[in-house]
């Protein structure tokens, strides 16, 4: 399993111009964050945003794997077989009260999902976790420091 | 620039120089709160927050139901040997308990009988959540054999067979009481809600403090007592106690294990949330179901995204501080007498026995008698005994006539 952390802080231009993928990715996507590990760019954004405390909020996703982007992919050929979001407090050891669903988006292009469910019910730190299954399973973790 | 960003600008100017920065305590009597501290101390208001009626009750906010829902509230006949109501337990008088360490209706149940005021904005419902929303947790002491000990039947005869409930109940839901004993008994659910989503509580001296707190009127902040302001301190500092007691009405909602007993008598033990969840999933009326009067299942988010987990087992609800100083005893079972216990609780925390899971959220906070003494006094200061509800006798009310329709 390939694990790959990258802060929030992190985010928008400075990542999209490390890659070229993660511009592909992140061009139809915007207020987005990126994350990116050896298969995969994932762009990421919060609905609503900021996340606050105690509410729920969802996740619009955009993956693109390395090799193409999500525009230019065939459906279903590099894509991952399954998308996992989950969120934890480290610090705590304890994860969210509610499981995420997750569910692909259609009519907006291939490698589009969203989360919904989740919620953070403490302030502090949490890692936002997205687990893309494929030929490998790509555990990305975004943190997020809620006041 | 809207008015909406000068009012901002106005309290970063506060947050700033007003307070944050002023080193030492002042000669008016305020201490120094970091920017910070301003800030956290600000989330927890303003106070009242604003109504918001309840989409899944369609009674909820109608007049004609909070009359009504009051009226059953205190009726002793919904209850199968016509001597106990929902007031019985919920005692307006007593800040809406029955200061018993556990609650007794018909017979004495497992749990401390929690209060109502702001019941409103609880996510879910009881100690341990088993309701996903204020109507589904209203039917459920009137079919509990311990409480009301009533049917369906029971609720829907008495209903139906009173001329003047069943006129008010046509005039609120636009339709006699139907056929259906579940129906009518949802029906009173939805009416008792729209009741208690009247009970709210007034704004204390921690309100006035924290709005003065988000103006930089250190004048009208310097009015709250220095033990008060040293031990808010503490509740946002050294005890993060926000960390689960935050926002206006000083709760996540949500549950924790904060190492009470699990035992509610030698042998028997209380599963807490994860027998809620369980009783939850089970439940023929929760936001899910077709008792939901909101066709989009705008409040359901929750319900659908629930799950038990093994963590569960021993967590109950986190209550509001709001007014604690009115619900004593305190805790699910009643078990701590007095504020200054539960305090005492959170000083010297077992930490074996709560760290059992792994979880590393609270630690003993070895208080001082004098924080001990400021955490207390900060506590009472965020309640009132000024209660805004009046009653509303029922011989009042002119008798009812069915609306046209």
């Amino acid at each position: 399993m390939r694990h790959v952390r990258l802060s929030v802080a992190c985010a928008l231009l400075s990542c999209a111009l490390a890659s070229h993928g993660a511009l592909a990715c992140t061009a139809a996507f915007t207020g987005a964050a990126v994350i990116e590990s050896p298969g995969y760019v994932l762009a990421w954004r919060t609905q609503p945003a900021p996340i606050v405390v105690g509410k729920h909020f969802a996740v619009d996703i955009v993956v693109c794997p390395r090799a193409g982007t999500a525009a230019g992919t065939k459906a279903g050929m590099a894509l991952p077989q399954s998308l996992r979001v989950d969120a934890q407090m480290p610090d705590h050891r304890h994860g969210m009260n509610y499981k995420a669903s997750v569910s692909v988006v259609n009519g907006e292009g291939a490698g589009r999902y969203r989360a919904e469910g989740l919620m953070f019910h403490m302030p502090g730190r949490w890692e936002l976790l997205f687990e893309l299954r494929g030929v490998a399973t790509d555990r990305l973790v975004a943190e997020v420091m809620l006041k | 620039m809207s008015r909406r960003l000068l009012a901002a600008g106005a309290l970063l100017l506060a947050l700033g120089a007003g307070f944050g920065l002023a080193p030492g305590a002042a000669g008016d009597g305020l201490l120094p709160f970091s920017t910070e501290e301003v800030g956290a101390i600000v989330s927890h208001g303003p106070w009242p927050p604003p109504w918001a009626a309840d989409p899944s009750n369609r009674a909820s906010g109608n007049a004609a139901a909070v009359t009504l829902g009051e009226r059953l509230f205190f009726d002793p006949r919904l209850s199968v040997n016509g001597k106990v109501s929902c007031g019985s337990c919920h005692q307006p008088e007593h800040g809406w308990i029955d200061g018993e360490k556990r609650g007794f209706g018909l017979a004495r149940v497992d749990r401390n009988t929690p209060t109502l005021l702001d019941v409103r904005l609880q996510r879910w419902f009881g100690h341990d959540g088993a309701a996903d929303s204020l109507w589904a947790q209203s039917m459920r002491p009137i079919t509990d054999a311990r409480e009301l000990g009533a049917t369906p039947a029971h609720i829907a005869q008495l209903v139906r067979g009173d001329a003047q409930l069943a006129c008010r109940y046509e005039n609120v839901f636009g339709e006699a009481p139907p056929a259906d004993d579940n129906a009518v008994l949802v029906g009173v659910g939805k009416l008792l809600a729209a009741f208690q989503e009247t009970i709210v509580s007034s704004r204390t001296p921690f309100d006035r403090f924290r709005d003065a707190m988000a103006k930089g009127d250190r004048q009208r902040a310097a009015q709250y007592s220095l033990p008060a302001q040293r031990g808010l301190k503490i509740f946002i500092g050294k005890g993060a106690c926000n960390t689960c007691h935050f926002g206006a009405n000083f709760t996540n909602n949500e549950f924790g294990d904060v190492g009470m007993s699990y035992f509610i008598e030698k042998g028997r033990v209380d599963p807490g949330r994860h027998g809620g969840i369980k009783t939850l999933n089970a439940s023929p009326y929760t936001l899910l179901s077709r008792w939901n009067d909101d066709p989009a299942r705008s409040t359901a988010t929750s319900t659908r995204h629930v799950e038990p987990e093994q963590r569960n087992f021993g967590e109950f609800k986190v209550p509001t501080l709001r007014n604690a100083l009115l619900s004593a005893p305190y805790m699910h079972d009643g078990s701590l007498a007095s504020l200054r216990d539960v305090i005492r609780h959170y000083s010297e925390l077992n930490e074996e026995r709560l760290h059992a899971d792994g979880q590393q959220i609270l630690r003993p906070l070895r208080l001082t008698p004098a924080e001990s003494n400021d955490l207390l006094v900060f506590l009472e200061s965020v309640s009132t005994f000024t209660s805004p509800w009046r009653g509303n006798s029922a011989s009042d009310d002119p008798p009812c006539v069915v609306k046209k329709k």
